[in-house]
């Protein structure tokens, strides 16, 4: 009961924030331009609409879950109307919670926003409502929700630059999981492989979310993907959630 | 309170659950587009100036990425952009050798398309004319995949020009021009050699095939002489003094060492007298 | 009656700076607050009142030491359910109107949707700030923003209520209301926690003060008790009369347009100091009696620690 008067207050909070809306605009505008972009391609122009589209959301979301992210509990310290809230019957663990559902929530309806523009602009083009784009956002916000909990994590003990710095390297970290199992290939059995197994298997690897190239190809996605990525997801969001709670239940707020 | 106790509890779970799922999405086949993504990536000075100042770790990056992809043999027409793909890795870091020479190795061992690889060396050499190791390794890999002798020439010559280009570089040089019969200047330089050498086995080397290249000139010689006596008498000569007498030749020439050539009057065959490598 | 908030040798060392230099800010804290009472809690600046408050909130965790709020833990939740605080400075979103603000915690607290608005309605009433409902919190000044703030800490109707400080930054109109809304509080069988170092304020409303001074209490009690009524000096203002002939029975404070301001400390003193008026045909303008005041204990307190 809490977590929802937090969350739907951070809502609140983000909705009235106008870098949003700044975001928003960049990436209705993106998408809007691919259609220029597609001129200039030979061959099939849907693609580079639907390819830039998907990019779009992606980019975008992934800024507005960190700019705003970092900002959330950093705020609340740094302008101290932490003290009013935590003199209510509210657990710590439960303001946490509640500014990240907060967020997610506000997440999910500015990513609706521009997958409409993103569906209205590629109907244009094909005249067909394509929901496997939809997929495509759906496994893009999953990514998301786990970057917001990282940006949160980075504001309950950081300055927003710095927390931006750590989550944006988090989202590359996740993105060039690739790399470190080329490293791994090539690393003599030993120690040190082993110590980079570990690493690849507990560092992120976000790409599990990133079905962009399958959807705009339209190939069909291996069986257990949606449930694997959905658990994948959810299990290192709670990982990073909980470590949140650690962070931030022992914390005296001077 | 009941929270402090379970919550280290909880983040170790997470985190294994973490470790399974990762593992057991690794093991989903994803499909690997053919050529996915590099359909319509700009061309190299664009990204350049996308790159803000990073050009050359993003040409690591690619680069990386580049190894691994042409290494996926399910991706069947990745060789489709080949071209683009390093060509945007030297806009990016024209200075850095290693993928001209790696591009060149795939091109001939996964296509088989030597022009391809040959031209990765050429952009190479362009963008480096101060590196030697191009028209070096394009030299190598005419002579020795493609015979092409005459274009192993032509690139040992200018790998030779280059300050810093290694001894051998010369050597090569000449060895592609006798290959080429262009035996003067094969003399030419294998003398250079010679009388530079301060390494006894590297003048036994150049000496060598000094031997062996004033047996292929004065073979040649012989060989024109004793079909003109041939044509002329309508016999084949006896022996070699025979093309003196005949006024075809003023004298007999003489191996490297002072030796006379041998011939076999009944094969027509002239041959020197010793193995040139065997002196 | 029982006591609403204890605290027993409550102690806490801050680390702070980057090379952490340990601060003890509080030595063994120790009072107790009773049911239906006002207590005062003052101290000068920096000497640890808010932190207490904090340690009381659950905002900072105690080295050592133990804290009952309503016989719980301050990090039970359920030990909020009843209490209501207003912090020093007014530290609110601003981004809510002060509608939407009280409706956020009132919300909190689960109250239902109708009883909400009629109680918003009530408190906004009650501090005076009715025009200002719709208003966002960022443009409100100091003062409405404190009367706001208190609204926000009855919003539960709260049996105990802590405020930091309350009467800082109000014009004396203000502060004369704020006093009689806590007197109300007090009346209506609640109980009142505040700090302050304004101490004609807690002289005129406390039932009981303690002195917090460095970290620790130096005088804790009913006031009535701490401050004695014994009459410390008098204060005399007369005219007519030389200061030479005053200073055998005071010290002289000040003359000005022929009025002599005496200071008398012993009683009987005084009587002759009336003596000499009638004789040399002079006049008392003023006899003010000077009991000890809480300042002068407060004063002392300090000088003493």
């Amino acid at each position: 009961m809490t977590i929802s008067v937090i969350a739907r207050n951070t809502f609140k909070e983000a909705v009235r924030d106008r870098i949003l809306y700044l975001l928003l605009f960049f990436s209705g505008l993106t998408i809007i331009l691919s259609r220029v972009l597609a001129v200039l391609t030979v061959g099939d122009r849907v693609k580079v609409v639907k390819d830039v589209g998907l990019a779009s959301i992606s980019f975008f979301g992934a800024l507005m879950a960190i700019m705003i992210g970092t900002g959330l509990v950093y705020k609340e310290i740094e302008k101290r109307t932490i003290f009013t809230l935590i003199s209510k019957p509210i657990r710590r663990a439960e303001f946490l919670l509640g500014k990240f559902l907060g967020l997610v929530l506000t997440l999910a309806v500015m990513l609706g926003a521009m997958t409409l523009i993103f569906l209205v602009v590629v109907f244009l083009h094909t005249f067909k409502v394509e929901f496997g784009l939809v997929l495509a956002v759906v496994f893009i916000f999953m990514e998301l929700v786990l970057l917001t909990a990282v940006a949160v994590l980075f504001s309950c003990f950081s300055t927003p630059i710095l927390s931006s710095l750590f989550a944006l390297s988090f989202y590359l970290i996740g993105h060039f999981s690739w790399g470190l199992e080329t490293l791994i290939k090539k690393t003599p059995a030993g120690a040190g492989r082993t110590f980079l197994r570990i690493l690849y298997t507990l560092l992120p690897d976000l790409e599990n979310f990133n079905i962009k190239t399958e959807v705009v190809q339209n190939l069909p996605l291996p069986a257990g993907l949606w449930l694997g990525a959905a658990g994948y997801g959810a299990a290192y969001t709670a990982f990073v959630l909980l470590l949140a709670v650690l962070v931030f239940r022992r914390r005296d707020f001077i | 309170m009941g929270k402090p106790t379970a919550i280290l509890p909880a983040v170790v779970l997470s985190l294994a659950a973490v470790a399974g799922l990762k593992l057991q999405l690794d093991g989903l086949p994803r499909a690997k587009v053919p050529g996915a993504g590099v359909v319509y990536v700009p061309s190299g000075p664009y990204v350049k100036a996308a790159s803000f100042g990073y050009s050359s770790f993003l040409a690591d990056l690619i680069y990386v990425w580049a190894i691994q992809y042409y290494g996926s043999p399910e991706v069947t027409d990745r060789f489709d952009h080949f071209g683009r793909v390093f060509g945007i890795i030297a806009d990016l870091d024209p200075r850095w050798i290693d993928p001209y020479l790696t591009a060149a190795l795939i091109a001939h061992y996964d296509t088989g398309n030597a022009e391809l690889a040959l031209k990765m060396y050429d952009d190479g050499a362009t963008r480096n004319p101060d590196q030697w190791i191009f028209p070096f390794e394009a030299g190598h890999y005419s002579q020795m995949q493609l015979k092409d002798f005459e274009r192993a020439k032509a690139y040992y010559q200018k790998a030779a020009e280059i300050p810093g280009a290694p001894d051998i570089t010369k050597r090569l040089f000449a060895n592609a021009a006798f290959k080429t019969m262009d035996y003067q200047t094969s003399w030419a330089t294998w003398r250079e050699v010679y009388e530079t050498a301060t390494n006894p086995e590297i003048k036994k080397i150049a000496s060598n095939h000094l031997y062996q290249v004033k047996a292929a000139v004065d073979i040649a010689a012989l060989k024109a002489a004793l079909t003109h006596f041939q044509e002329a008498r309508g016999r084949p000569a006896e022996n070699l003094e025979e093309l003196v007498s005949a006024r075809l030749l003023t004298t007999l020439p003489t191996d490297f060492d002072g030796k006379d050539y041998v011939y076999d009057p009944k094969t027509g065959d002239v041959r020197t007298a010793v193995i040139p490598w065997k002196r | 009656m029982g006591n609403v908030l204890e605290l027993r040798d409550v102690r806490k060392t801050f680390k702070l700076g980057f090379i952490p230099k340990p601060r003890e800010v509080l030595k063994g804290v120790s009072f107790d607050v009773a049911e239906g009472e006002i207590f005062g809690y003052l101290g000068p600046n920096g000497a640890g009142k808010t932190s207490t408050i904090k340690c009381v909130l659950g905002l900072i965790f105690p080295d050592a030491g133990t804290i009952s709020l309503f016989g719980r833990s301050p990090l039970d939740p359920r030990s909020k359910d009843k209490l209501g605080f207003l912090p020093e400075n007014p530290y609110f979103y601003d981004y809510l109107t002060a509608r939407e603000f009280l409706d956020f915690y009132a919300q909190l607290f689960g109250v239902a949707k109708g009883e909400r608005s009629e109680r918003i309605a009530r408190l906004l009433k009650l501090v005076d700030m009715e025009r200002a409902s719709a208003l966002p919190l960022r443009k409100f000044s100091r003062g409405m923003l404190q009367r706001v703030g208190l609204a926000q800490a009855l919003i539960n109707e709260p049996s105990f209520v802590i405020l930091d400080e309350p009467l800082g930054g109000l014009d004396p109109l203000g502060r004369k209301e704020i006093r009689d809304i806590i007197l109300s509080l007090r009346d209506a069988g609640r109980t009142v926690l505040f700090t302050s170092h304004i101490l004609q304020d807690i002289e005129m409303i406390c039932d009981r003060v303690a002195i917090v001074v460095d970290g620790r209490i130096h005088n804790q009690g009913r006031l009535a008790d701490l401050v004695s009524e014994k009459i410390l000096f008098t204060e005399i203002t007369v005219s007519g009369l030389a200061a030479t002939d005053l200073a055998a029975f005071g010290e002289c404070v000040s003359v000005r347009d022929g009025r002599a301001l005496v200071k008398v400390y012993a009683e009987d003193k005084v009587q002759g100091v009336l003596d000499l008026v009638r004789e040399g045909h002079g006049r008392v303008h003023a006899l003010i009696p000077r009991a000890q005041t809480l300042e002068d204990l407060f004063v002392d307190t300090v000088a003493r620690s």
